[in-house]
């Protein structure tokens, strides 16, 4: 029983942390119609600005975000304003979009890689922060683990909200469904999708700093995160907040209940396994929409 | 043979001769990035072969270089090089069409992610077979081969592959795919069974790749599964073959052979910013190079354009590629039974109860008018008939046997085409084509010479005689609705579908058009017409039943059917009543 | 767009035509390497082996060159990425050697890495000073390539160290028998922690958790949980860097105090003291510095001013004095004639910063199996009987 327990909580947590990963992408994806595969490598970039606030300027994480998190939406608008926007304009169909954006975002990728590498150097970076355990029903936490849990609800549970309850939100909604028809309501698509687009980065902003607070990570890593989160988001069903949350949470519980119950070296291909299992179980993810 | 191409051959000839004899003349580091380049090269090709047509992107390239390597690992020291070849290809194929079987229905970004998915799950579980199994990671390789041998074996692997993109293209098959790749529901419609095609295709790709990794593990003498099963080969494959233009047999290579050059020049002059330099290259060509390396050639060669136009039906390429397909079913021979019934057909989407208990006949020869009110069900009906969509229970007969478990396109075999209430043609490829797509899958398949003349007869028959070689798309709304019909009509059916076939046409279009469908009956062929244009039901049906939220409410002549209270009160709400 | 494919036409012929260039006539060594500076290899080659190349030669032309013969060549390198692909590697190193026509070539980074390597290095007849190799067929391997040398010791010599440690420990009363281990499945962890569980069982001690977790888990607190369930007197981790990270983490976190707690590859990093502070006292891992030597003093301090920081404590020194007695054997052959180097580095005696080194078998046996963070500097403690080895200390609870 406490066994039990235990791997439901630490499951949940780790989970919260692959969500918290994926939701900046659903938006990114799910509403901008950007695959986005330099996303990895902003999360990096943030965690690289909270290890230098922190370590250099002792300005502590959580407040540091203050800061990581705003330069992340304005960079990540800029992204879309100025490399993205002229493929979105040439786009034909979402497929033409989906090709030549895969295309443009690993030069991104390589781009921002190569800046990080240079300025910080290859080697791995790592702090502590909050590393203090918290007892929740008998299970030992970690205080920082949790708190990554924490804002990926938060985020997670505003952003539903926002997406089906306000009125902008609908209009963002209605450009992830069709962008042409979204038009003809008189919703300003590239404004929209810009917004999108870069609330996807201030997410992921906060991400990257919750993350370096208990992960190890160095510049070259980013592309491990991207494809995270692109597991977690069509596990759950592109454009979903709920999904995200779900897909990641049922992949924490998964992998904790494998290392503890059968074989550790297992969890990796437990996540994978699972993952194929729910598509091939529904081809749209948990809560997509059929494709047609 | 032209002189023209007679020099081309001679060239091409002379270029394979140098590129064979560089083992001889190089130097290691020539030799080296030979290597490399004809690696990308085949894997490019490769993955072109199934992802370009089938416009589904796969990530699971590492899977199979990496299963190919592996079984290298494991038999070099045991069987002979050829066999460990040969077993690899095996290998690779089996767990393709596995793959395939279960993973082809997904589309999109699913299809990708899945791809990526699948290569991490095999690396996953061949590391822990590996450690728990085998006691060992990394496995050595000391295989009796040289790096020439390499090289060579690569060459014609690469010649290999771009014989089998050459031989699909001239095949049914390949036009099989590139109707999926465009439009899979009318791929099914017309009789393809888009399942075999793609997973032929997928296993044809994944069989190179496998070999490819199988030829290449010998070079790094240690292998564990971090080496053999790299992503970042998954990815670069991608960029290379999208970048040189997936869509045609020569892009990828022309995508593969710049880029590994590219790396080559940056990683050697640039080491420190090779990411960044990289990256905004990359950039650079998603800009400068819209379609890709051979969209640029292609619209500065004349030559080349033609080339690529060109589909070419060859003989041969359709005996090597034949076995894909099973036999189609012929056609019933006519009986007195009606030829179609429809018995208590009944299909829900949630809530919605689309066709509600929908009973009726359709008699040899006549055209029965489909009616209702928008939304009563009348194209799902259709759909249901055609096999578009699964009916939730009932039954349906087409010449007395049951088809309602049947996947459309064996319907389709069986004498039924459709068109589509929104016209679907396939817009890239040209008018001829769109129609040969209709020939060349139902039983017997035609092919070569003799469908390109049924195909020019049937687009002449519906007045569009000399857009023989227009792209679909670029015709207008009513000449695609011609063209709609032409490959319905390739389909040899005795039941024809027509869904809103008349909307939209001018007085006299319809007159026309009106004129065509009494000439199909005429020629014994039964018809189903769902419309909403009165006089065209009128002067058209011998019957019609009439729909109202996914139930029949009436059904006889038109003039008796269409004085009906109840017709009217559901065609003008029951405000009326 | 025409005219920017000729750019790139004429960009590519001028490299071509750079590549061709002839060797001039010589007063310059040149040295050349592919290392991985991106993708996954990137982040160990950059703490382990880079700097060290970058810091010799540095403190080799500062010094006025090598001396050949009668006159001092200075270094001129040749750096290449092999984006951490064997086959990029591969070709870089055929480059080094066929285009560049590099005198010598330092090795890439990681196991793997340099067993791709070595039919090339040999075929070529470069010495290669494998020092990030670790595998228990390196003697295999010499035989078979005689240009290759190891440097960290048979993983089989590693594990003695550590056995021999908690032997000794137990013997003195100061540990029970109980062993809960883990590893990463590759073949680093699998090496080592197959070759642990027989040394292990020998000295009787009892394995009580024994898993592998696969490279790249984000989360390992379900193994020490389950590790701590079986309540060891010893944790035994043969873990990659950001695990070793996250195991130390996380068992402070859930309090998971044995009286013995060794992790792997990563535990020799200065970034280790610099996370876990105080915490870091007691706590054992692969490697070790011998701080009675006065070149390991000098190095650490000047790889600091070189860098900006410390030097890992296991493969750092090593790698720097595998490049000293590569510049010792030129000078003593007194020209450049590879095989006559080769033939020196593998008789020859060596005074490098970490002491006396001769290798036997084409390996050198100078080094420390574990090693222990006691106050700043993480000293060798095993082999017990290797001079300047500290005695082992009491790992203090974490605070």
């Amino acid at each position: 029983m406490t066994l039990t327990l235990d791997i439901l909580l630490s499951g949940l947590v780790l989970g919260g942390m692959y969500a918290l990963i994926a939701l900046g992408l659903t938006l990114q994806y799910g509403i901008a119609r950007i695959i986005n595969l330099s996303y990895g490598e902003f999360l990096i970039a943030a965690a690289f600005g909270a290890l230098f606030l922190y370590t250099g300027m002792a300005v502590n994480p959580i407040l540091g975000m203050i800061v990581v998190v705003p330069a992340a939406f304005v960079s990540n608008w800029l992204l879309y304003q100025v490399v993205l926007m002229p493929l979105v304009r040439r786009a034909k169909n979402q497929g033409m979009l989906e090709v030549d954006s895969i295309l443009g975002t690993f030069g991104v990728l390589f781009v921002i890689q190569g800046v990080m590498l240079v300025t910080f150097g290859g080697s791995l970076q790592s702090y502590s922060y909050l590393s203090v355990p918290v007892y929740i029903l008998g299970t030992t936490l970690a205080l920082n683990r949790i708190l990554a849990l924490v804002f990926a609800l938060i985020i997670g549970g505003v952003l539903y909200l926002f997406l089906t309850r306000t009125r902008y939100g609908t209009a963002l909604r209605a450009v992830a469904v069709n962008p042409a028809a979204a038009q003809l309501t008189g919703i300003d698509i590239r404004a929209a999708s810009a917004l999108a687009f870069a609330t996807g980065g201030a997410i992921v902003g906060a991400g990257g700093v919750l993350i370096s607070m208990f992960l190890t990570f160095s510049a070259a890593m980013g592309v491990v995160f991207t494809m995270k989160a692109l597991i977690v988001v069509i596990m759950g069903g592109i454009g979903n907040m709920l999904g995200a949350l779900i897909a990641g949470v049922l992949l924490g519980i998964s992998e904790t209940a494998v290392a503890r119950l059968v074989d550790p070296g297992l969890t990796i291909a437990v996540t994978y396994a699972l993952f194929l299992g729910v598509l091939l179980w529904r081809p749209t993810g948990l809560f997509g929409r059929p494709a047609r | 043979m032209s002189p023209r191409s007679i020099g081309l051959a001679g060239a091409v000839l002379v270029a394979v001769a140098a590129a064979a004899a560089l083992p001889l003349v190089g130097s290691g580091y020539h030799l080296a990035l030979g290597i490399s380049l004809l690696y990308f090269s085949v894997l490019a090709t490769a993955w072109a072969l199934f992802s370009g047509p089938t416009n589904l992107v796969s990530l699971a390239t590492a899977a199979f270089f990496g299963i190919g390597a592996y079984t290298t690992a494991v038999l070099t020291e045991l069987l002979p090089w050829p066999v460990v070849l040969a077993a690899s290809a095996v290998v690779g194929i089996v767990v393709a069409l596995i793959v395939g079987l279960s993973t082809l229905r997904l589309s999109g970004m699913y299809f990708v992610i899945f791809s990526f998915g699948l290569a991490e799950l095999i690396r996953q579980v061949v590391t822990w077979y590996e450690v728990n199994i085998h006691g060992s990671v990394g496995r050595y390789i000391f295989a009796d081969t040289t790096t020439e041998g390499i090289y060579w074996r690569l060459m014609i692997l690469l010649a290999m592959a771009l014989g089998a993109g050459w031989l699909i293209r001239r095949s049914r098959l390949g036009l099989a795919v590139r109707v999926i790749g465009q439009d899979e529901v009318v791929a099914r419609h017309v009789g393809i069974d888009t399942t075999r095609a793609k997973l032929a295709l997928f296993a044809v790709s994944a069989g190179f790749m496998t070999v490819t990794g199988a030829v290449m593990a010998p070079r790094w003498t240690y292998l564990d599964p971090a080496i053999a099963f790299n992503p970042v080969i998954s990815f670069e494959v991608v960029i290379m073959a999208l970048f040189g233009g997936a869509g045609s047999l020569f892009g990828p290579l022309l995508g593969a052979v710049p880029l590994v050059l590219l790396f080559d020049v940056l990683g050697a002059y640039f080491p420190t910013y090779f990411s960044v330099i990289l990256g905004l290259v990359f950039v650079f060509i998603v800009y400068g190079l819209p379609h890709g390396v051979i969209g640029l050639l292609e619209s500065k060669v004349a030559a080349l354009r033609r080339a690529s136009l060109e589909t070419g039906m060859s003989a041969f390429a359709e005996r090597v590629t034949g076995p894909v397909w099973s036999r189609a079913a012929a056609h019933e021979p006519a009986t007195d039974a009606p030829v179609l019934e429809l018995i208590d057909a009944r299909k829900s989407f949630g809530g919605l109860k689309a066709v509600d208990g929908v009973s009726f006949t359709l008699n040899r020869g006549e055209i029965l008018g489909l009616i209702g009110p928008n939304g009563s069900g009348k194209t799902t009906a259709l759909n249901l008939i055609s096999g578009a969509i699964p009916a939730d229970a009932g039954d349906i007969r087409l010449d007395g046997k049951a088809i309602e478990a049947l996947p459309p396109h064996r319907i389709a075999q069986r004498g039924v085409a459709r068109t589509f209430q929104l016209v679907r043609v396939l817009p890239a490829s040209t008018c001829l084509e769109n129609v040969i797509a209709g020939l060349a899958f139902h039983a017997p398949p035609l092919w070569g010479e003799p469908a390109d003349e049924k195909a020019r007869a049937l687009i002449a028959r519906v007045g569009l005689a000399g857009r023989e070689g227009m792209p679909a798309g670029q015709l207008t709304y009513i000449d695609q609705k011609r063209l709609e019909l032409a490959r319905a009509l390739a389909l040899d059916p005795h039941v024809l579908l027509l869904d809103e076939w008349l909307a939209g046409l001018n007085p006299s279009e319809l007159q026309d058009g009106i004129a065509l469908v009494k000439m199909l009956r005429q020629e014994g062929l039964t018809i189903i017409i769902v419309e909403h244009v009165m006089d065209a039901i009128r002067s058209l049906c011998d019957r019609c039943v009439v729909m109202n939220t996914g139930r029949k409410i009436a059904e006889g002549p038109p003039a008796a059917v269409l004085a009906d209270p109840e017709v009217i009160r559901a065609y003008l709400g029951d405000a009326d009543a | 767009m025409s005219k920017r494919s000729l750019a790139a036409l004429a960009l590519a012929a001028a490299a071509m035509g750079a590549l061709c260039a002839g060797a001039q006539a010589q007063d310059t060594i040149k040295i050349g390497w592919a290392i991985s500076k991106t993708g996954p290899f990137a982040a160990g080659a950059a703490v382990t082996t880079l700097p060290n190349y970058q810091v010799w030669v540095k403190d080799v032309n500062d010094a006025g060159g090598i001396k050949v013969g009668n006159k001092k060549m200075k270094i001129e390198v040749i750096e290449y990425d092999d984006r951490s692909n064997s086959e990029e590697m591969i070709k870089a190193v055929e480059r080094l050697a066929t285009q560049d026509k590099v005198d010598f070539i330092l090795p890439p980074w990681s196991t793997g890495m340099n067993l791709a390597a070595a039919p090339i290095f040999n075929k070529l007849g470069y010495p290669q000073l494998a020092v990030t190799a670790n595998t228990n067929k390196a003697t295999e391997f010499t035989k078979r390539w005689p240009n290759l040398t190891f440097w960290l010791g048979l993983p089989s010599e590693i594990v003695d160290g550590i056995v021999e440690t908690f032997a000794k420990m137990n013997k003195d009363g100061k540990i029970g028998k109980k062993v809960a281990m883990v590893a990463v499945a590759d073949q680093f962890g699998i090496e080592q922690s197959t070759a642990a569980r027989e040394g292990l069982k020998k000295a009787g001690f009892e394995i009580v958790y024994d898993k592998s977790y696969p490279f790249g888990s984000q989360d390992l607190q379900p193994v020490l949980k389950d590790a701590q369930a079986a309540n060891p007197d010893v944790l035994l981790a043969f873990s990659y860097p950001p695990d070793t990270f996250a195991l130390t983490d996380t068992a402070k976190v859930i309090g998971f105090n044995p009286k013995v707690f060794f992790v792997g590859v990563g535990t020799a990093f200065p970034g280790y003291k610099g996370k876990f502070q105080a915490n870091a006292e007691g706590v054992m891992g692969i490697g070790g510095s011998d701080a009675a030597l006065p070149g390991i003093k000098w190095y650490i301090q000047h790889h600091k001013e070189v860098i900006g920081r410390e030097p890992d404590r296991w493969a750092s020194p090593i790698t720097y004095a595998s490049l000293q007695v590569l510049q010792q054997a030129i000078e003593r052959v007194g020209k450049i004639d590879r095989a006559a180097v080769i033939k020196e580095i593998n008789t020859g005696s060596f005074d490098t910063i970490i002491g006396k080194v001769k290798l036997v078998d084409g390996q050198n046996k100078n080094i420390w199996a574990v090693g222990q963070w006691q106050g700043n500097d993480f000293f060798g403690v095993a082999p017990l009987n290797k001079a300047g080895a500290k005695p082992v200390i009491a790992k203090p609870a974490w605070q």
